[in-house]
């Protein structure tokens, strides 16, 4: 294993030991609600589930047609808003 | 992890940066893949396309804003001056007196008892004879419900303590069989009504 991988490893770790993880989930999971990209996400959906039927759907379909498009819709301030803060924790953990 | 291996200030910005970045893309699907496993079990179990109503459904109940009506439509104010007739001592009242008149006249609610045992606290200072045929004070309540009472009652009350400061108040109606009590003005509750109806008369 490298030494960045390693690292990456750690860092993960840290993260999620320190419950950071969490509560950057849930700040994205609120951020992304309000400004919509849940609801337009959402309607997204609703036009896949049309397209191959209700009852047929599955969570493969879904995932597969969905989360392409979702990674794209992140606006870019809420982006910004959670990079921050991991660099912002990142900078913490170093200094330890 | 022992925190010499964790010394982040070894690697330079642009790692840190790359690093940030996946640990964001992580956290985006995640959010992606909870939205996906909630859209499924909706559609599983039937309620996804629950709150999709067809354009006429929402255009029959949507919400009025017109002056004079309230929010469904309905005219809400038109039994505020219909009379109504009662049952007891079958006069005409007024809706919005309707209530506080059925408490009076019924003999039940907290006022009609403190006013009836008023009337007798006073009525055994002046008028002890017809006092002392009664055992008790209940007695006394029951002996208010019947319209000749009303009558007797109606007399005493002259014979109020001049000093009392209901006075002047009850000077002002001349329906005053009871007196009205400012205190309960617009008292529409139907309750009354459910309660105890059997009662000797």
């Amino acid at each position: 294993m490298s030494k960045e991988t390693q690292m990456r490893a750690a860092v993960n770790q840290k993260l999620v030991e320190m419950g950071e993880r969490e509560r950057l989930k849930e700040l994205l999971r609120a951020k992304l609600v309000e400004c919509g990209w849940r609801d337009e996400l959402k309607a997204h959906c609703k036009d896949v589930i049309k397209g191959k039927g209700l009852e047929h759907v599955t969570v493969e379909d879904l995932v597969t047609e969905v989360t392409p498009k979702g990674r794209a819709l992140v606006p870019d301030s809420v982006k910004k808003e959670l990079l921050q803060r991991i660099c912002a924790f990142l900078a913490q953990q170093s200094t330890l | 992890m022992k925190m010499e291996e964790m010394s982040l200030s070894g690697l330079d910005n642009s790692k840190m940066e790359g690093i940030a970045q996946d640990i964001l893309t992580d956290l985006v699907e995640d959010a992606c893949l909870g939205l996906c496993f909630e859209v499924h079990r909706a559609v599983k179990q039937g309620y996804f396309f629950l709150d999709d109503t067809d354009q006429e459904s929402m255009k029959e109940y949507e919400i009025v804003d017109q002056p004079g009506v309230d929010i469904f439509g309905q005219v809400y104010n038109q039994w505020k001056n219909k009379e109504c007739v009662c049952p007891n001592c079958s006069r005409s009242i007024a809706a919005s007196r309707f209530a506080p008149h059925l408490e009076k006249c019924l003999g039940m609610g907290r006022n009609s008892s403190r006013i009836a045992n008023r009337r007798i606290a006073s009525g055994n200072n002046t008028n002890n004879k017809s006092e002392s045929d009664q055992e008790d004070n209940d007695d006394a309540n029951d002996n208010d419900w019947s319209y000749g009472a009303e009558k007797k009652a109606k007399k005493r009350k002259s014979d109020k303590n001049p000093n009392s400061p209901r006075r002047s108040k009850s000077l002002k109606h001349k329906n005053a069989l009871l007196g009205p009590k400012r205190r309960v003005e617009n008292q529409e509750s139907p309750c009354v009504l459910l309660r105890d109806e059997a009662f000797p008369q």
